[in-house]
């Protein structure tokens, strides 16, 4: 979809007003450019005209009778009158037909004041009717928990329909019956069980479909709007949240604005209550002799906060502090906490929740192509021709990107491959795999070796970039030894997959100019992550496509902000930039910048700092919105770790189990109570904007940090988040100074030519190798922890729109493998290996492949005790998705 | 000058068809002055006084809830908080609704804008407390008004015209919304 030209343009004349549009533009669009608004309801820009409304009529010179400007293009010399009599006469005609059904209960419906019927009936109608028959009336039936029709107000436009169908590719709802008596309806029996993207909420342009969770607690013109940025995955949407007084009202995204461009998940449309959960900590809490929490002011915990660090700094150094920060704060407070752990408690031991996954995203793209940003945009993706999605169930875990995906397929007709575990079977979600020309079935603990198949079937069809060889003979010759080394038989035999399908793949990506890999969390967050990134990087280049532009490689955030840790220096190995932690020039202006002396002791990840909590040599810890005791299996032994600490200071929103633990909680601020920015996936930085007053006595982080540092005598005072941000550019020139669309960098051509020549070398000895992990004959199944679309981390299973969709978890199952265990949907299965027994809900879903369990993660706080914890030796990443288990029935009577 | 002309001048003509009203007064004399609160002056029909919430005749609240006497009103009078009504699943009702009468002016525009005629201006008048906060009336106290200045009540239909089709009824089959 390329931008046309300059002799593509059409010039045509709208009431008076000559215009040049490019050529295919529909007669409403140029319209609109030249500021004439004509009246619509069945058009909108994402979707292909349908006109069924009518009420776009339109005057066009030298053409017979009225035409629907929403499915007439532009053509050379058109002439177009939307305001003369007789088009007016023809719309009020057509709204008396859709008035004749619509009922008046304009003041019990929640779009009543935002209705388009309305605006257009005031605009265009008499108050009175010719008809006197009687409206018709539709059944009214329950249509699902969040999203509530009123078919009596539909005007039958199906909007809904084609938005459901177009962009989102659920097709969970289709118009039923003939006539005036056509009403919307889904497919099943059931009350609607779709993605429940809240679009067909959005798109409606009347009353008909009303979210069920807002219905009457508002009318459109008490709302304020405050647009920011949603906080549920790395997507980083724009959203618009509507608000009564303090209370949160809706939340919605318009069209054109943000790099969703109005769409939205269930997480964003439905996720807002979390914020506003009646469990908010509102004021500080210290824990006194007998365990329990006492309330206390601010300035009592921040001093018993201060005295403590300063008592631990004096007596054990800065070294005795960790630091951990979660990915969901803002760059400001990211940036500032950092400062706070290295500046003021002169400590190296910080890092984030990008620890979990991203780094292993982000540290091969430095070492291979010296950025830490995604080379392409969203743009680039819809634009590509060549998609290849490795471990990742896009369309639950990053939705919007999902759709850029599906826009790439279904409307640019992009090749896309597919490399996941889940099978093309069709469901009440949507599911990637169905849209993929070639499918790469499998397991999720077979990333690696399919990788490997993958670049074996470059080298072995000769797709290899013909330059490459002279250009790079030792990497070439490098790599196809390593490859060498693994047989297809056993690539066949281990993956599952075949030959002539890794070929074909192969085959279709090399083919392509604009060619884009998504690594999604399936890969960045088991074992081997950073290799298998590093491999995939290898095949980029392998087959010419590194460096080209719309080509790249793009690790998939989970959390909104993994991104901007990285860049805020957040994390053990950088520093703001990101700039490797020992570099001398950066340490020198730090240095000088905070006025104090950086600390010169190793950097300790994650993990170290739990060992080292443990072995004494960490006695304090600062953890700001992160729940690692939950967050990672028992085997981690984090909670004994936490309760060996002389002090722990925990900064949350709720009282977490890691928080429980903690001497003082200082409450914080949710994302819709504060300012600041977020860095999302593709390295776009986005403001974000407070929307409602802090909840009870919660502060912004910031101002946590900053007064906590004023209490302890090494002062950051900064006015508000915008001044913070203004330092992160004197560290970082530039940062966050991107137009409307986020602007690419380019791979280093040093770094990409020194990794050619030497850096391929580091770790070629193991990247290659295959290993198998082989099920104990006792525990078959592998279980793995999954995201979901209704869910983000820990956060959204506070949000009570989203628990109406999904309140639990349950083991989902293959249904050959629920047949062979004789499991329904339904039944309570036991699930166990060496580590313990747990009991829980069976569901038998179609697409989850055989021999794999996939349990949500939001709800993993029982099964969790059966995962074991493995830690990268190259990127520290924790690692505690996969496990082996075995699954028994249990009968209802042994519960 | 003519005669006629000449005579009005003699007798101050103007003046005295100046003064016939009063003059008239004078022979005719009777109070105007109204010994309030002993005696009290007819109110005409639409008289615009204190304003009321009323019921249907089964004793059902008629407003739905839609907040437009809220945006109707120029001095922010009224406050509405609408909400299903508990046990009637989709239909609107307004939960609260306050007036703060210190800043009515008794404009009637609330009445006006209602689509269901639930407000009502009274004849009442004698509002004077001693504590303004007396006069911040809350839903019950204004139906109360309601109650004794109409003691005629509209009588309630389910579908209160053919070509409204449904307006603001409940459905058994849908559940309760969350509160």
């Amino acid at each position: 979809m390329a931008e046309s030209n300059n002799q593509d343009l059409v010039t045509l004349t709208v009431d008076g007003m000559t215009t040049s549009v490019p050529q295919g533009t529909l007669v409403i669009e140029a319209a609109r450019q030249v500021g004439v608004m004509i009246p619509h309801f069945c058009y909108h820009p994402k979707l292909t005209p349908d006109a069924n409304c009518r009420m776009c009529l339109v005057e066009i010179e030298k053409l017979p009778r009225l035409q629907t400007s929403c499915s007439t293009k532009v053509a050379e010399g058109m002439v177009v009158k939307s305001n003369v009599p007789h088009v007016d006469e023809a719309r009020k005609s057509v709204l008396e037909f859709i008035l004749a059904n619509h009922p008046l209960d304009c003041p019990v419906c929640d779009q009543g004041g935002r209705c388009d019927l309305q605006d257009f009936s005031h605009q265009y109608t008499p108050t009175t009717s010719r008809f006197t028959e009687l409206k018709r009336v539709f059944p009214k039936e329950y249509f699902s928990p969040l999203i509530e029709t009123q078919m009596n107000r539909c005007v039958q436009c199906m909007r809904c329909v084609r938005y459901c169908d177009q962009v989102m590719d659920v097709k969970a709802l289709a118009p039923s019956g003939r006539g005036t008596l056509t009403e919307i309806k889904h497919f099943s029996a059931h009350e609607l069980d779709c993605e429940f993207c809240g679009g067909c909420v959005q798109i409606c342009p009347v009353g008909a479909i009303t979210s069920r969770l807002s219905m009457y607690d508002f009318r459109p013109w008490m709302l304020k709007r405050t647009d920011t940025i949603c906080t549920y995955c790395g997507d980083g949407c724009h959203i618009t949240i509507q608000k009564k007084q303090d209370e949160l009202i809706e939340v919605n995204s318009t069209q054109g604005v943000g790099r969703n461009n109005g769409d939205l998940c269930a997480r964003g449309f439905f996720g807002y209550h979390a914020s506003v959960h009646p469990d908010r900590i509102m004021h500080p809490l210290i824990k006194q002799q007998d365990g329990r929490f006492a309330q206390a002011t601010w300035e009592e915990a921040l001093e018993l906060v201060a005295e403590k660090f300063q008592g631990i700094k004096t007596a054990f150094g800065g070294n005795a502090f960790g630091g951990l920060v979660t990915s969901r704060c803002t760059n400001e407070e990211l940036y500032l906490f950092q400062k706070f752990m290295r500046g003021v408690l002169g400590s190296n031991r910080v890092d984030s929740s990008a620890r979990f996954g991203h780094v292993n995203g982000t540290l091969p793209l430095l070492s291979v192509q010296g950025t830490h940003r995604w080379t392409a945009t969203f743009e680039d993706i819809v634009d590509a021709d060549a998609l290849l999605l490795i471990g990742t169930n896009i369309t639950e875990t990053n939705p919007i990107t999902g759709l850029k995906v599906k826009q790439a397929v279904k409307q640019g007709h992009a090749i896309l491959v597919t490399m996941e575990s889940l099978l093309p079977a069709r469901g009440t979600i949507s599911n990637i795999t169905l849209l993929a020309t070639h499918h790469l079935p499998v397991r999720p603990d077979h990333y690696h070796i399919a990788i490997v198949g993958l670049i074996k079937s470059v080298l072995d069809n000769g797709l290899v970039d013909p330059g490459l060889e002279t250009r790079a003979p030792e990497f070439f010759r490098a790599i196809k030894a390593a490859i060498d080394s693994t047989s297809w038989a056993h690539i066949e035999e281990v993956s599952g997959v075949s030959r002539e399908v890794f070929s074909q793949s192969a085959h279709a990506f090399s083919s392509s100019t604009r060619g884009m890999i998504i690594v999604g969390q399936g890969v960045l967050r088991s074992p081997r992550g950073a290799e298998m990134v590093t491999n995939l990087l290898d095949f980029l280049i392998l087959t010419g496509r590194h460096g080209q532009p719309g080509c790249g490689l793009c690790p998939l955030a989970e959390e909104n902000n993994d991104q901007g840790a990285i860049e805020m220096g957040a994390t053990a190995e950088f520093l703001p930039g990101p700039i490797a932690i020992g570099h001398h020039d950066t340490r020198q202006a730090l240095s000088k910048l905070w006025e104090v002396d950086l600390p010169q002791e190793p950097a300790s990840s994650l993990m170290e700092m739990f060992r080292d909590a443990q072995a004494g040599q960490v006695k304090a810890m600062y953890i700001v919105g992160e729940n690692p005791v939950e967050s990672l299996p028992q085997t981690g032994k984090i909670k004994e770790a936490l309760e060996s600490l002389e002090f722990l200071v925990c900064q949350e929103l709720f009282l977490t189990e890691t928080a429980q633990l903690a001497d003082v909680v200082l409450p914080a601020c949710s994302y819709v109570e504060k300012d600041g920015t977020f860095t999302n996936t593709e390295g776009m930085v986005q403001p974000v904007r407070q929307a409602i007053d802090p909840i009870g006595e919660s502060r912004p982080d910031w101002e946590i940090f900053s007064a906590l540092s004023v209490v302890m005598d090494q002062p950051m005072e900064y006015g508000e988040a915008r001044d913070i941000f203004k330092e992160i550019r004197s560290v970082i020139p530039g940062y966050g100074l991107v137009g409307p669309v986020a602007t690419r960098p380019t791979p280093k051509v040093d770094v990409v030519q020194q990794y050619l020549q030497e850096g391929f070398a580091h770790g070629l000895a193991t990247r290659y190798v295959c290993t198998q992990d082989q099920p104990a004959s006792d525990t078959p199944f592998l279980l793995a922890s999954t995201q979901s679309l209704f869910h983000s981390g820990k956060f959204s299973t506070r949000s009570k729109g989203l628990l109406q969709i999904q309140s639990s978890g349950a083991i989902m199952l293959n249904p050959s493998d629920a047949k062979k265990l004789g499991i329904a949907s339904g039944d309570s299965v036991c699930v166990s290996n060496a580590h313990g027994a747990v009991t829980t809900i069976a569901r038998v879903l179609n697409r989850i492949p055989p021999d794999v369990a996939c349990f949500p993660e939001h709800f993993d706080q029982d099964i969790r005790c059966l995962f074991e914890l493995h830690i990268d030796k190259e990127s520290h990443v924790p690692y505690s998705k996969l496990t082996w288990v075995r699954l028994e029935r249990v009968e209802k009577g042994d519960v | 000058m003519k005669f006629g002309e000449w005579v009005k001048t003699l007798i101050f003509y103007e003046i005295l068809m100046g003064m016939k009203a009063t003059l008239t007064h004078l022979l005719h004399y009777k109070p105007i002055t109204l010994q309030y609160p002993h005696e009290k002056k007819p109110l005409p029909p639409n008289y615009r006084g204190m304003l009321a919430l009323l019921r249907y005749d089964d004793e059902t609240e008629k407003c739905v809830g839609c907040d437009l006497c809220e945006a109707a009103c120029p001095s922010r009078v009224i406050q509405v908080y609408s909400a299903e009504v508990p046990g009637e699943p989709t239909k609107r009702y307004a939960k609260e609704y306050y007036m703060d009468m210190t800043r009515c002016l008794f404009c009637g525009q609330c009445v006006d804008a209602c689509p269901v005629d639930a407000l009502g201006m009274t004849q009442e008048f004698e509002w004077a407390v001693y504590d303004k906060r007396n006069l911040q009336l809350n839903k019950q106290q204004l139906l109360a008004i309601g109650d004794r200045a109409f003691p005629v009540r509209e009588k309630r239909i389910e579908f209160q015209h053919p070509n409204v089709a449904y307006f603001n009824v409940s459905f058994g089959d849908i559940p309760q919304k969350d509160a």
